[in-house]
């Protein structure tokens, strides 16, 4: 009698379990994506980390309820493995990266030359930010999503909100280097 | 830039170009590609019925998910199955070893044939053979009477081997006739 009951009790639980794990795929689905596409700057390959999160959600949805803030956990993973996928896909060329801007980025009644002269603009600036120091790049990164404070993305990269905050102030500098006097920072 | 996160000073905000946060800001906001929530469902799902398909069936109320290991009855007769086992684990191997054993002979193996060595070619040792006494005058009448010469010969022979001082280890000895 006590194991029906039980069965009961964890057909009930899964079922809240799927439920909650829904609401999360519904209400952070957008946000990760984002934040994957920042760093892999692949539709394809953005999609696919979100979906290796939620992966991962499943296999430990046990711990769900522990989670405080399931927004900031949630990017934290996405952000984990992002950088993964990027570490182990570093021989890609950077062409790639204006091709797919020129592919994502917003048409908003431009001509394609005004979109490939965007896109080869924006892929410029991102190279620029690709010789940035990764502790630097990833705080200026992440500061670009206004989901995010300051205080978030200390809790995201795993360090302190003064160092946020400093390593900010040293990319801004860096970055105006490097638009200025190309390859100056290295 | 997010509003929420300028934070550093006004020269510092203005030495960056607004390039860089036009570019930033293109990325943090770009749209959602249409279906993304459809996909990763069913992905979930897909990756549901992955794990559920195993190797080893269960019954169906032997199954893990139908957490019969929460049954108090259920959990304590497993501990005493466990509990079983390693006792009678433990005193299987405790009667099979006697603390004070006789040591056993230690049989050794015959060296097998090393190939490649010399061989025997079938040649048998044959063992020196001393040569036999002959006897000069056959032993006939009473032994006493025949033993009689032969002693007073062998004591005759000691005393010249005393007075030759051992030459008379290189002579050859004569034979006795008993």
């Amino acid at each position: 009698m006590e194991i029906a009951e039980n069965a009961v009790h964890s057909q009930d639980r899964a079922l809240a379990e799927e439920e909650a794990l829904a609401a999360l795929v519904s209400q952070y689905a957008g946000t990760l994506y984002r934040v994957a596409f920042s760093v892999v700057r692949n539709p394809a390959d953005a999609e696919d980390a979100v979906q290796e999160v939620f992966l991962r959600v499943l296999r430990h949805k046990d711990t769900l309820g522990e989670v405080r803030d399931q927004r900031v956990w949630l990017i934290r993973i996405v952000w984990n493995i992002v950088l993964d996928r990027k570490r182990r896909a570093k021989t890609r060329p950077e062409t790639d990266d204006v091709s797919e801007l020129a592919r994502v980025l917003p048409a908003d009644g431009l001509s394609a030359e005004q979109i490939a002269s965007a896109a080869q603009h924006h892929a410029h600036v991102l190279a620029c930010m690709d010789q940035l120091p990764a502790k630097e790049r990833q705080v200026l990164m992440l500061s670009a999503f206004e989901e995010l404070t300051s205080v978030e993305i200390a809790a995201v990269l795993n360090i302190t909100e003064s160092s946020v905050r400093s390593r900010l102030f040293r990319a801004r500098n860096l970055m105006a280097d490097l638009l200025h006097h190309p390859r100056s920072v290295r | 830039m997010n509003p929420q996160n300028s934070f550093a000073p006004d020269s510092v905000s203005q030495a960056v170009p607004g390039s860089v946060e036009e570019t930033l800001r293109l990325i943090a906001n770009l749209p959602v590609p249409a279906g993304l929530e459809d996909r990763i469902h069913a992905g979930l799902r897909a990756s549901k019925l992955t794990h559920k398909a195993r190797v080893l069936a269960w019954p169906g109320r032997l199954r893990p998910a139908s957490h019969w290991m929460h049954s108090a009855v259920v959990r304590g007769a497993a501990a005493a199955a466990i509990v079983c086992v390693v006792a009678g684990g433990g005193w299987g191997i405790y009667s099979s070893v006697r603390p004070h054993a006789p040591a056993r002979a230690i049989v050794v193996a015959p060296h097998p044939a090393v190939s490649g060595g010399f061989a025997s070619g079938g040649a048998m040792r044959t063992p020196q053979t001393l040569n036999g006494p002959v006897l000069t005058h056959p032993a006939n009448g009473a032994p006493s009477a025949a033993k009689a010469p032969a002693r007073a010969a062998q004591k005759a022979r000691r005393t010249r081997q005393a007075a030759d001082g051992g030459n008379a280890a290189t002579q050859p000895s004569t034979p006795i006739a008993k």
